[in-house]
């Protein structure tokens, strides 16, 4: 009778739980625990070290707070890369404005600025260290006809070798170090619109920190403006490398890797949909499980992906129907114009934190993971709930990409491998859990305080 | 543990027994030269017992990248010690090195008065021990001359300015290669200086980068190189490559390229080396020698879960993970009588240094050529190699751009912190020296004793003029071009009980007087020949004093801030 109870009560676990009867023949013990939403193969992260920061990171500190660096006076790196949203946009504009009265839109969405300090530098694949001298142009025109690994949450080590772009800073990866990135919104006329590095040089010479920058680098620094805007971004990027805040690996995720937090059901039955191949696959390029040497995951395998989202109307340049953003292909970047294949790829974007963020994709075009879910699953099976619908009653799939380059659009990873009509990778049920699982991403987790940050 | 041990020797032989070795007419079986393993190590080493001029047994030569002497001691022994770093005082009784401080170059230097620079024109600046992670800076043959510029030494930001950027946290700049780190981030290199003995006047004895200062450290010699695949065609101005007609039908190597048949080197691009190196006169005197090359051993699998060529490992400074072994800085694979191109095991510990195992018959399919946790090992178990050539993992190798100073520091001092609590650091010396400058800016200039007048190639004193006079012959024995130098000034410290403390030498050395250094201890002062720059090569025999005793004390530091320790650490 006993036996007989608990069996029944074990056989209403397995079938009540969401993991495939297979995996529970396979591994009962490991099945058991997951249903519970605990993690049966706990690792110890390598988190990176923490230390006081350097004068030269906190130097940096107070050039990233620096509003009197830009020409309005009113903005600084904190201000897109706002501490309080983890490092990203503060509010749900698709782009931040910024020039002289802060009055001119961006072009694309901020990008938060954590989780670089292991960030590649922008290479076309595959990995590969002798060939140090091959230039990504060539490299880049070797892939046009090459074949492409399909993606899929279990098997990224196959897509890695894809001759794909991969890296670098930016939407489109065209530069390599914090420091170069950090000189572009410095300069950049809606951004921070210093003007020019001379003017930079002498805003920084006027600084209330100018003497760090002497007692660092020598007297000498103020004499060649070039060297003082170096040395000061390469301070902001010192920053970033050393203060914890932008890199803490602190969520309710990895306390679930390391084996100290347990997920929800709704969390647990996103996490396995976020893997799983036949679903939302989003670990095909989100990677999420920790490497080797415990390094923790950073949820994306640093590669391009031409996605097609919809254009944005918001953007005011966008109302010329001849510009199109075309990511690595142009034209913010001006190295890769040749290699046509990329265009409309842009880079994929950690998900750390994602769900405290109102800006998604590059051009920002949505604004709650909700959009961003349904654009994966009805992109190919229901274009018409994701585009715009034409003149003629059709509708206007991939119309942010001119029509000649629409094949470069990613249709062979799951699940936007499907085909119009077809039912959708995922149920209405399944999107919340996936969206309950991303909110694990939010760094800052408590014991007992539930999904995301306090 | 000894269960443990044993069960490893036999698979060791039983894999030995078993694999034929395909490469037969490199490796015959009768044993006219190569040492043999003894059956057990007791009492006096073998290298012990071999007759030598001066009272070394032992030497060690780790062998850096990429650093010009400027680069490391601009400054010396002058460092401003910014609060939180590794403070750096100079003894008292430092001597003077010919350095930008003391040449009174730290400003107005003609490297930002040349025009021709553009707007990389630049001082000499400091890099802090945050900028440790920098950008790499061309280092091509060709480019070191031009930067050079017929020895004003003043276009270094035109021509050997930024290549590539580095990790995500790299510090870069226009005019990056002026940059010099001082006792705040090198802190172990002045320390040993400060001990021990140090050269500022070491170059390599040509132009270029990594894999010629590989071979003239072990050969003297960059000509008879022979293409096994190619895809380039001999070096131009509009398009470098790693070769050049040496003038005499032959061909030199004059950059980078991969050593043929190793099974980690890009097919599209392999070299061989024709002609002789070091590691052939040690084996025809019986004298035990190894190349200890990080990342070697294939089997070897990482924390990272990587093995066999990709292998890699994370370096925290560099924010990247870095391949561990890197074929082109493979010194004797270029040769055929000394390579391993499979990567074939030792078949113990004890046949390491050796050419045959004990038997006397049987080659050990390792060649000579092992991993750095090989040396480790063997020298633990009492097998401690007459001449140790050693390549730290890539991460620690010093190479802007994928290592820096400060890994680079962690590596070098864990040796020396090993070495000098050894029985044998009695009668040991280490050589710290580098392969080349990277291209970083040094001002000094040695006037080429070698000359090479290729058209495109050579651009030391305008178009196809590198010197002047007659060049020393190649391989086949007339005149060849590709070899100009000496080219760039690298450090070179001497560590070993019987080296002057604290001293410097101002005598012109190159990477060859390393060879002559063994040829002169080991083999009664017997050359290369085929123009091997050993012929020529200064002695490094004044950085020593023998009547001495020696007695320079050794000195323990600590791996990552280069400060000494009171205690030995435990390797």
């Amino acid at each position: 009778m006993l036996l007989a109870a608990l069996t029944g009560g074990l056989l209403a676990v397995v079938v009540r739980s969401p993991l495939p009867l297979d995996a529970w023949a396979a591994h009962p013990q490991a099945s058991f625990l997951l249903s519970l939403g605990k993690n049966p193969f706990p690792v110890r992260l390598v988190r990176p070290p923490v230390a006081p920061l350097s004068a030269m990171a906190q130097l940096g500190r107070q050039v990233f707070f620096d509003a009197s660096l830009s020409s309005s006076g009113r903005l600084s790196c904190a201000s897109c890369h706002s501490p309080e949203h983890a490092y990203g946009p503060p509010g749900d504009d698709p782009v931040m404005t910024g020039g002289a009265i802060l009055s001119r839109q961006g072009l694309r969405a901020v990008p938060s600025l954590m989780y670089l300090e292991r960030q590649p530098n922008f290479s076309v694949g595959p990995d590969d260290d002798e060939t140090e001298n091959v230039s990504p142009a060539l490299l880049a025109a070797q892939s046009f006809s090459a074949p492409r690994a399909k993606k899929t949450a279990r098997d990224t080590a196959q897509s890695a070798a894809n001759l794909v772009p991969q890296g670098g800073l930016f939407w489109d990866g065209r530069v390599d170090t914090l420091q170069d990135q950090a000189l572009f919104p410095l300069l950049s006329p809606f951004e921070m619109d210093g003007g020019s590095i001379e003017a930079e040089a002498a805003r920084l010479r006027q600084a209330p920190y100018a003497h760090l920058l002497i007692q660092l680098f020598g007297a000498a620094v103020f004499e060649s403006p070039r060297m003082t805007v170096a040395e000061a971004l390469f301070a902001v990027a010192r920053y970033q490398i050393e203060d914890p805040s932008f890199h803490p690996y602190s969520s309710k995720y990895d306390a679930w890797l390391e084996g100290t937090a347990r997920l929800s059901q709704a969390e647990l039955r996103g996490y396995l949909l976020f893997n799983d191949p036949a679903k939302a696959n989003c670990a095909g390029c989100h990677l999420d499980q920790a490497n080797g040497d415990g390094l923790p995951p950073l949820f994306t395998d640093d590669q391009f992906e031409a996605l097609g989202v919809p254009r944005n109307m918001a953007l005011n340049v966008n109302r010329d129907p001849a510009w199109f953003d075309l990511g690595v292909c142009g034209p913010i970047r001006n190295d890769m114009a040749d290699q046509t294949q990329y265009c409309g790829m842009f880079l994929t974007p950690t998900l750390r934190n994602v769900a405290t963020r109102r800006v998604f994709m590059h051009n920002g075009i949505y604004h709650t993971l909700q959009q961003v879910m349904d654009f994966y699953n009805l992109r190919d099976t229901d274009p018409g709930a994701i585009y715009p619908t034409g003149a003629g009653g059709k509708v206007e799939k991939f119309n942010d990409i001119p029509p000649s380059y629409r094949t470069n659009t990613d249709t062979v990873d799951p699940p936007l491998d499907r085909t119009l009509g077809e039912k959708p990778a995922n149920s209405e049920q399944d999107l919340q859990d996936i969206i309950a699982f991303l909110k694990t991403l939010t760094d800052g987790y408590r014991p007992g305080s539930g999904g995301g940050a306090p | 543990m000894r269960c443990k041990c044993l069960t490893s020797i036999v698979a060791g032989v039983l894999a030995v027994t078993f694999v034929s070795w395909t490469s037969g007419a490199v490796h015959a079986a009768t044993p006219p030269d190569g040492a043999v393993a003894p059956a057990r190590i007791s009492g006096r080493s073998p290298q012990d017992a071999t007759p030598t001029t001066t009272p070394i047994k032992h030497l060690v030569i780790i062998f850096n990248e990429n650093v010009s002497f400027d680069h490391y001691f601009a400054t010396y022994p002058n460092a401003p010690n910014p609060l939180g770093e590794p403070a750096f005082t100079a003894a008292p009784r430092t001597p003077s090195v010919n350095n930008l401080a003391n040449a009174n170059l730290l400003t107005n230097n003609p490297n930002f008065t040349n025009t021709a620079n553009g707007t990389d024109a630049a001082e000499p600046f400091r890099l802090d021990r945050t900028q440790a992670n920098t950008a790499d800076q061309n280092h091509a043959y060709t480019a070191e001359q031009q930067a050079y510029n017929g020895g004003k030494a003043d276009l270094f930001p035109k021509f050997t300015g930024k290549g590539t950027s580095g990790g995500v946290g790299a510090f870069g700049t226009k005019g990056q290669v002026m940059g010099y780190f001082d006792g705040n981030t090198v802190t172990a290199m002045w320390r040993y200086a400060q001990h021990f003995a140090m050269s500022d006047n070491a170059y390599t004895d040509t132009y270029g980068p990594s894999t010629p200062g590989a071979l003239n450290v072990i050969a003297g010699q960059t000509n008879g190189l022979q293409l096994v695949a190619t895809t380039k065609k001999p070096s131009t101005l509009a398009a470098v490559s790693y070769y050049m007609n040496d003038g005499q039908a032959g061909v030199t190597m004059i950059n980078d390229v991969d050593p043929g048949y190793d099974v980690c080197s890009v097919p599209a691009d392999q070299g061989m080396m024709t002609g002789k190196n070091i590691g052939d006169l040690l084996n025809d005197a019986g004298i035990t020698w190894g190349g200890f090359m990080g990342g070697f051993n294939l089997q070897t699998k990482n924390a990272n879960g990587t093995t066999g060529c990709k292998r890699s490992t994370d370096s925290a400074i560099v924010g990247a993970k870095v391949v561990d072994y890197i074929p082109h800085h493979n010194w004797f694979q270029y040769y055929e009588s000394t390579a391993n191109p499979t990567h074939a095991r030792p078949s113990s510990m004890r046949t390491i240094g050796y050419s045959y195992e004990h038997d006397g018959n049987t080659r050990d399919r390792a060649n000579h050529q092992y991993d750095l946790p090989d040396f480790y090992r063997a020298v633990k178990a009492g097998n401690f190699p007459a001449v140790s050539f050693v390549k730290l993992p890539a991460y620690q190798d010093g190479h802007a751009g994928y290592s820096d100073p400060l890994d680079e520091q962690a590596g070098t001092v864990e040796l020396i912190n090993f070495l000098q609590q050894l029985r044998d650091w009695r009668s040991t010396a280490v050589i710290v020296t580098w392969d080349d400058s990277d291209g970083w800016y040094d001002h000094t200039f040695a006037k080429p004793t070698n000359p090479s007048a290729d058209a495109e190639a050579d651009q030391l004193d305008g178009p196809g003029k590198c010197g002047t006079g007659t060049p020393l012959a190649g391989v086949q024995g007339k005149p060849v071009n590709g070899r100009c130098g000496p080219g760039t000034r690298i450090p070179f410290l001497v560590i070993s009980p019987w080296v002057k403390p604290n001293s410097v030498t101002h005598t012109l050395i190159t990477q060859a007087s390393v060879v002559r250094f063994i040829e002169d201890n080991w083999l009664h002062g017997g050359r290369l020949g085929d123009g091997s720059f050993d012929a020529g090569a200064g002695s490094i025999m004044d950085m020593f004093d023998f009547s001495s005793g020696g007695k320079a004390v050794p000195i323990y530091l600590d791996p990552v801030s280069g400060d000494p320790v009171s205690k030995p650490p435990r390797p």
